[in-house]
């Protein structure tokens, strides 16, 4: 476990690790990816507005503004202690299960009720409830024995998430869903359940599941998605078009890509939701294998380093909430980029930091900045006591 | 070190997944990257194609028959357009062509809904199609387009070689996918034939456009290129006199029969004839006339149902000079001549050709099997003693009789018992002569194997005992199962008159393309060399000048032609007439076979009559109005020569 305790090696000065030192490595990947972001919506939607005769610097602009506050977000939530948000927890929780019963009542918009909207901009609850959700399951969680978790904590750990996960089926918004889902799982896994606990888990899992399909309780899109994803060859074609046009897009890449504002299927619009969902087409093909390999190894990077982070915090509410994050991050990057190529089915998740959105964006660089607050307060020997930071 | 294998484990999970990503990553963009791009660069390129005008065709001497000119053309795109903006476009497009809106209704539902249609063949107006333009805004998705249409320029002349064109039939489509089911293809004569050249090259523009279907930009263009020039072997000037002759002998024919046939014993009328003209030396047909005809013009737009159905049923569309199948008469005689004279046959009971026979009016055959049959001459006396040259002018059955039952008394059984066919064969009976023309028929040249086919597969065709000599004395006089074309007539013709070459008849001379550069230059295509020596080569263009002239079956036809008739020759035919199956009496057919001049040969003249009764007296007046055209005599009205074989 070498690997995990750190880019220093132990031993070294105490004085220096007593400093908090941000996590670099982490805050420049984050903005290097934000900075692809905004590249690919430009590269994405100029055309189209240019045609138009729109401005066709104006989704780029608003996707950069986004970026400088989720930087702010980071910022803020790297100077907050961590551990404000345990001693809070139950606040949180209500403000999530509030915020997200409101949106109840927000009007319609493409069949779903996500949105709150403040002016130009609509806010997204679900993507801050997604952080509130691993606050609340850390907060539960935190006091469980590593050697073996009792059958109420688990228990209370999933009545704290059912609230919140039900509010998110009514919108209907399932790829949240499945996000708390993971985030749960990996959160009580690595909390302590033992082997048993975790197949019980697994087949409630399976048993909900079975039960929504049963009782019709999807909608017919949802299910398509289901059933396009399992059989790709179908006509189902709500679904598949956009699958196969991403791949062509994404294929059309090749090795080295088309170059940065040459990709056909990009500049022409073929792919739907491009500079949100599909994002990833862009990058595909406009920077090819290579480009798409990094992308994909800056994550591993970024997810890494959240890693070793959570296992050096000073407490176990920290670690946790590392944990949660970085199980956000793993299913967010999977999902999205996976539905573009074929391996996983066709869900709303934003590519994190570089989908066009603002709530995703912002929640996502507060959440980093939540693990880089973790990082400051680290104690300065692997396994040893907290040192309190001032 | 707290949650030490629980977290690697987790990162584990992570580090899957990612590889997930990474695997699918290549699969995609490497593995099967070329064929991704291939799609994609199909969906951001559309193309619109313009419609080529379709090659002209050009008589011998460069005189226009088919060309294209351009025709204004209402272009409805259904696809824009709701159902009540269609109703509404309908009556004002109504109002402005000035036909009933059911007609354009039906033009729209002809295309099909979604479809582009074309409103042709109206009369559109320039006036007209200005008040459309001028309308657009209240007739959306309409559109004027002048589209290149073919235009006939001689009526029906030679329409049987031209052809005509339409739209390509679902078969053609499944033939050659790559036919624009909007753009009219050949379907009959030349315009088949070398439909390929004649179509040309479509214009394209290939255009840029996204996802929802929208003109972003345009890559690149393409003018069409007008199709190549078709310059056939046809001179326009004999074949309008090839066709007025037979018109003419139509009506001679009848006039013949209405005169001389009991009102009991009337034969069916005589309605169909053919004639044409070949170079005995390269194989270019000259001319190529089939009555009753038809006007290829009224095919371009669509041709009528009623009127399609009236042609068909008067077989104006059957090339009787490729397609007409009839057996040759006392034509075939000149290839039973040959056949003696080449090898050497002799009648019964003399030991030279040159010796004579009696040419008594009628035949005992004795055969070895005991049987006996009784053939009749046509003469209803004796007819003197005549040698081969004798019983080729005056069409002696007996002689030529004598002839085939010498071949089945020496070879019956043997390999050379064919020896007439394997002449006849190679001189193009029974099979095509592959003139580039479509549809050609092959005929049948009947010999013992054929005879043994049919005894299995159309017993009804041939008696039990299969292949006798009387099958052989049939065809030594061209009667029985043999069927020929007239086109297999005039190629046989003309190799035996030329030496013993056969060419490949054709009605195409070059193909010339847009730019006036020769894209193929079709010279003479010898097939087959049976060597025939010039002394009987000689000696059957003598014995065919004396056929025209006094004692010969063909001289009353070729008198008073100013003495050109004495650089004529040929063979009369005609076909026995028969009562048939359904009891209608059948005239014989007229044949005649001529060539001229025959001190050098150059022209092969074939006319056939169906229903038309004697070769002398019918098919060889007609056949020496052709030859005297040819040799630049002046016309002479179509008179009857007298009944003969």
């Amino acid at each position: 476990m070498a690997v995990l305790s750190g880019p220093r090696s132990s031993g070294g000065l105490l004085s220096d690790r007593r400093k908090p030192t941000p996590d670099v490595v982490m805050f420049v990947i984050m903005v290097a990816l934000m900075a692809l972001g905004v590249l690919m919506v430009y590269s994405a939607t100029f055309v189209r507005l240019e045609a138009e005769g729109l401005d066709p610097t104006g989704p780029m602009r608003r996707q950069m503004v986004f970026a400088g506050i989720a930087i702010l977000a980071f910022v803020v939530a790297s100077i907050i202690d961590y551990r404000q948000y345990r001693n809070t927890a139950a606040f949180v929780f209500i403000a999530v299960v509030l915020i997200l019963f409101a949106v109840l009542f927000m009007p319609e918009q493409r069949n779903a009720q996500r949105w709150i909207p403040i002016g130009s901009f609509q806010l997204q609850p679900s993507e801050f409830a997604k952080l509130g959700v691993i606050m609340v399951v850390g907060t539960v969680l935190a006091p469980a024995s590593e050697t073996g978790m009792r059958w109420a904590r688990l228990i209370a750990t999933l009545l704290a998430v059912s609230l919140p996960s039900f509010l998110i089926f009514r919108q209907p918004d399932l790829g949240t869903m499945m996000v708390f889902s993971f985030i749960t799982l990996a959160m009580l896994f690595v909390a302590g359940t033992t082997f048993r606990q975790l197949l019980v888990l697994i087949g409630a899992g399976v048993a909900t599941v079975v039960a929504f399909w049963q009782l019709e309780l999807l909608d017919d899109y949802q299910v398509n998605r289901i059933l396009g994803f399992l059989d790709q060859q179908s006509d189902l074609q709500s679904l598949n078009y956009n699958l196969d046009r991403s791949r062509i897009a994404i294929g059309n890449g090749g090795l080295f890509g088309q170059g940065l504002f040459e990709g056909p299927q990009t500049l022409l619009n073929f792919v739907p939701f491009q500079t949100s969902d599909f994002i990833f087409t862009a990058i595909g093909e406009q920077l090819g294998f290579i480009g798409s390999a990094l992308v994909v190894s800056a994550y591993g990077l970024l997810i890494w380093r959240i890693l070793v982070i959570a296992n050096s915090a000073p407490d176990r509410f920290g670690s946790l909430v590392a944990v949660g994050i970085a199980t956000m991050l793993i299913f967010h990057v999977f999902i999205n980029i996976g539905m573009t190529v074929g391996v996983a089915p066709v869900t709303g998740l934003p590519l994190p930091f570089v989908s066009a959105g603002g709530s995703a964006m912002i929640a996502m660089g507060g959440g980093l900045g939540i693990v880089n607050n973790i990082w400051r307060s680290r104690s300065p020997v692997p396994g040893r006591e907290y040192v309190p930071l001032r | 070190m707290r949650f030490g294998w629980r977290l690697a484990t987790l990162g584990v999970v992570f580090a899957g997944l990612l590889s997930v990503l990474f695997v699918r990553l290549w699969f995609v963009q490497l593995a099967e990257g070329a064929l991704y791009a291939a799609a994609a660069e199909n969906s951001t390129i559309a193309t619109e194609s313009q419609i080529a005008p379709r090659g002209d065709i050009v008589d011998a001497n460069g005189i226009p028959l088919a060309t294209s000119r351009s025709e204004l053309v209402v272009v409805v795109d259904r696809a824009v357009l709701s159902n009540e903006a269609e109703d509404q476009v309908v009556s004002r497009l109504s109002a402005i062509l000035e036909v009933g809106p059911i007609v354009i209704r039906s033009e729209l539902e002809r295309a099909g809904s979604g479809q582009v249609a074309f409103i042709s063949d109206m009369d559109i107006t320039a006036d007209m199609a200005y008040t459309v333009l001028e309308q657009r805004l209240d007739l959306p998705g309409v559109t004027v387009e002048a589209l290149p249409e073919r235009l006939y320029l001689e009526g029906s002349l030679m329409a049987h070689v031209l052809g005509h064109i339409g739209l390509p039939s679902s078969g053609d489509l499944e033939r050659n996918p790559d036919l624009d089911p909007n753009v009219v293809v050949g379907k009959l004569g030349v315009e088949r034939e070398y439909d390929t050249f004649l179509q040309g090259t479509p214009g394209l523009v290939r255009y840029t456009i996204n996802a929802q279907g929208d003109i972003l930009d345009q890559v690149d263009a393409s003018d069409p290129v007008q199709g190549d020039t078709l310059w056939l072997t046809i001179d326009s000037v004999t074949q309008r006199v090839v066709e007025q002759i037979l018109a003419d002998v139509i009506v001679l024919a009848q006039d013949r029969k209405d005169e001389k046939e009991p009102a009991d014993r009337r034969t069916l009328p005589t309605e169909r004839a053919t004639a044409l003209v070949m170079r005995v030396d390269t194989g270019e047909i000259v001319a190529m006339g089939s009555y009753p005809s038809f006007e290829p013009q009224a095919f371009v737009g669509g041709i009528g149902e009623d009127e399609f159905a009236s042609l068909s049923e008067d077989f104006a569309f059957n090339n009787l000079a490729i397609q007409g199948l009839k057996p040759p008469a006392s034509t075939f005689k000149a290839v039973t001549y040959i056949t003696a004279m080449m090898e050497g046959i002799f009648p019964r009971d003399t030991t030279s050709v040159e010796q004579t026979i009696e040419c008594s009016a009628q035949l005992r055959a004795d055969f070895v099997d005991d049987s006996q049959l009784v053939y009749q001459n046509w003469t209803r006396a004796s007819d003197g003693f005549q040698n081969i040259h004798d019983a080729f002018r005056r069409s002696c059955n007996i002689y030529f009789w004598e002839l085939a039952l010498s071949i089945w008394r020496d070879f019956k059984g043997t390999e050379d018992e064919d020896i007439l066919q394997d002449w006849a064969s190679v001189l193009g009976f029974g099979r095509r002569t592959q003139v580039d023309l479509p549809f050609e028929t092959a005929g049948i040249l009947p010999d013992r194997e054929l005879f043994d086919e049919w005894q299995v597969t159309q017993p009804w065709r041939v008696r039990q005992e299969g292949w006798l000599g009387g099958d052989l004395m049939n065809l030594a006089v061209g009667q029985g199962s043999i069927l020929v074309t007239p086109i297999q007539l005039a190629t046989a013709y003309a190799t035996m008159v030329n030496g013993g070459t056969v060419y490949q008849p054709q009605v195409v001379d070059k193909i010339v393309d847009a730019n006036g550069e020769i894209v193929r230059d079709f010279g003479p295509r010898p097939l087959r060399t049976p060597e025939i020596d010039p002394s009987v080569v000689a000696s059957l263009l003598a014995d065919m000048g004396s056929v025209v002239r006094t004692g010969g079956t063909a001289a009353a036809a070729f008198s008073g032609l100013d003495g050109l008739e004495l650089q004529m020759g040929g063979k009369t035919g005609t076909a026995q007439g028969f009562v048939d199956a359904e009891g209608l009496r059948h005239a014989a057919t007229a044949w005649f076979a001529g060539v001229a001049p025959i001190s050098n040969p150059e022209f092969v003249v074939v006319v056939m009559v169906d229903e038309g009764g004697s070769g002398g007296a019918v098919a060889a007046p007609a056949a020496a109005r052709i030859l005297t055209q040819l040799l630049g005599g002046s016309p002479t009205p179509l008179v009857a020569g007298v009944d003969a074989d």
